[in-house]
């Protein structure tokens, strides 16, 4: 679905993605990796929220490198962005009603507000009312709202009570279950492995190595090396 | 002071703000909301003035009844028109450079005044109000009074009531406002923001050009217009907070007043008293009366 082949992207000075290749199929893949990785600028620079330096961006076999945002949407992705990032001067309601494709989609306004029955009680509320995982559920249902063939969730869980974790974890095995591919950036390991069978660990700017979930579970070795987890696993 | 000559002043006061709001309501939403610093606000004025005059003339000639319908619907396309290529070929590839922007634009607006001299000449020119809304109508405790002062106050309300609804119930609305919070984050949601920015100058440039038409029928139309109007925008898109519809609609009705109790009461010094009310805003209140303030 999503292939990224050799990617570099430079901030002046700063080189923060050098060579990244990674490769989204039907099932959800997670990035872990530790702060300042270039796990969000990866998510950035594959929604044209960045500009790339050089190296590919393959989505459906066409190319993404150097269009518009909205053209990258509008070709099916989605993303959750780090720090949400939901609109102040918007309702939650009127979050949806932007974002809404029409009631013959798989995600309509009603659908949303069933998934997350809290933001349906704070729809007239604004963004600035809401709490961290209100603020979530919110940039998570308008990324839905937009049907995308692929969603980028970058770290949803961070902030986020155990309950609503546990919730969401829910929330996207369903929608990987539904044919909806998955780009989970997490911290949060028990999420990503929760989520995908495949991990792909970040560090300073490449993808280090790709190893199966229940294999990075298992090997306290690799996460405290990649992670910094102490072994036993709690974070 | 008699309390008819009293309400009349206030009367004046409240037609003129009417006017004001109109043309300062276009700016409002440019500067406000698109953040771009549209000193070409006064010409788009100008230019619409000019541009209705030439169709309402030959029709007015003639007898038509609706010529200055006519010049009205044509002021406000061309303008908004100026404005859509103004967005699209000058102001869109320095989004977020202010500085450079209200450069650009005072150079805008100096060669459109000077071509408009150069091919209109200096007469100053004055359009009439059709049949219907010319002539006076009786207001209770002022007697009588010009019926198109009083149908301008309705123009206002309603301009001020259709951008509510704009902002508030459309599609558009919603984009524009979510645009004000993060253009970035709105155009990875698949919106494409610089159809909206233009889509905002076009109805921004469009208000500019109403008051244009609406402006030369209650007072002649003349070199210098640009410059007032631009000024009186600035002035009150200050007093009432930058991007508040219904801020820019108190800041207009407070210099109208202000203009037309000043004249009354101290001719001599009345321009003074508009801009110690802006003065006492930028010191108390900085981000004006209804703005928001940006951390």
């Amino acid at each position: 679905m999503l292939r990224i082949t050799d990617l570099h992207v430079r901030f002046g000075q700063a080189h923060i993605l050098q060579g990244v290749s990674l490769e989204v199929a039907d099932k959800p893949i997670a990035v872990v990796g530790r702060n300042g990785m270039g796990k969000t600028t990866l998510c950035q620079t594959i929604m044209g929220m960045v500009k790339s330096a050089e190296g590919a961006i393959e989505f459906d076999g066409t190319s993404l490198v150097g269009l518009a945002s909205n053209k990258i949407a509008n070709r099916g992705l989605a993303i959750v962005p780090q720090g949400r990032r939901t609109f102040p001067s918007l309702t939650v309601h009127e979050h949806l009603k932007l974002f809404s494709q029409g009631s013959n989609k798989p995600w309509t306004i009603e659908r949303v507000y069933e998934t997350f029955p809290r933001l349906a009680e704070r729809r007239g509320n604004g963004g600035t009312q809401l709490s961290g995982g209100e603020q979530q559920m919110l940039a998570i249902g308008r990324a839905l709202l937009l049907n995308p063939k692929l969603v980028i969730m970058d770290e949803p869980s961070e902030g986020l009570a155990p309950v609503i974790v546990d919730h969401l974890i829910e929330v996207l095995k369903q929608l990987s279950a539904e044919g909806m591919g998955v780009l989970l950036v997490e911290q949060n390991l028990k999420v990503a492995t929760s989520v995908a069978e495949t991990v792909a660990i970040m560090v300073t700017g490449r993808v280090a190595t790709t190893m199966s979930a229940a294999a990075l579970a298992a090997d306290d070795d690799a996460k405290r090396r990649y992670l910094g987890v102490a072994a036993g696993g709690h974070h | 002071m008699a309390a008819d000559l009293v309400l009349t002043i206030v009367l004046n006061g409240l037609t003129l703000a009417a006017l004001y709001f109109i043309v300062a309501s276009g700016f409002s939403l440019i500067f406000g909301l698109m953040r771009t610093v549209n000193m070409a606000h006064g010409a788009l004025y100008l230019i619409a003035g000019y541009a209705g005059y030439a169709v309402f003339e030959p029709l007015y000639d003639q007898d038509v009844w609706w010529a200055w319908y006519a010049g009205v619907a044509w002021g406000v396309v061309v303008a908004a028109v100026v404005g859509t290529v103004m967005q699209k070929f000058l102001l869109g590839w320095m989004q977020g450079q202010e500085l450079r922007q209200a450069l650009v634009t005072i150079g805008v607006s100096i060669i459109v005044a000077d071509q408009l001299l150069a091919f209109y000449g200096g007469n100053p020119r004055q359009f009439f109000a059709p049949d219907a809304i010319f002539g006076a109508s009786a207001v209770p405790g002022v007697g009588n009074y010009p019926t198109f002062r009083l149908v301008q106050i309705g123009i206002a309300v309603a301009v001020g009531v259709a951008l509510w609804v704009i902002l508030n119930k459309t599609k558009l609305g919603l984009m524009v406002r979510a645009g004000v919070d993060d253009r970035e984050m709105l155009a990875a949601c698949g919106v494409n923001v610089p159809l909206v920015a233009i889509a905002v100058f076009a109805l921004g440039a469009g208000l500019a050009g109403l008051g244009g038409v609406i402006g030369s029928t209650a007072q002649p139309l003349s070199q210098g217009m640009d410059g007032r109007f631009l000024l009186i925008a600035l002035v009150v898109v200050i007093v009432g907070g930058m991007g508040s519809i219904t801020g820019t609609a108190l800041g207009a009705v407070m210099i109208g007043l202000a203009e037309q109790i000043g004249q009354a009461l101290f001719p001599t010094y009345s321009v003074i008293l508009t801009f110690v009310i802006m003065v006492a805003v930028l010191a108390l209140r900085p981000q004006g009366l209804l703005g928001r303030a940006t951390p």
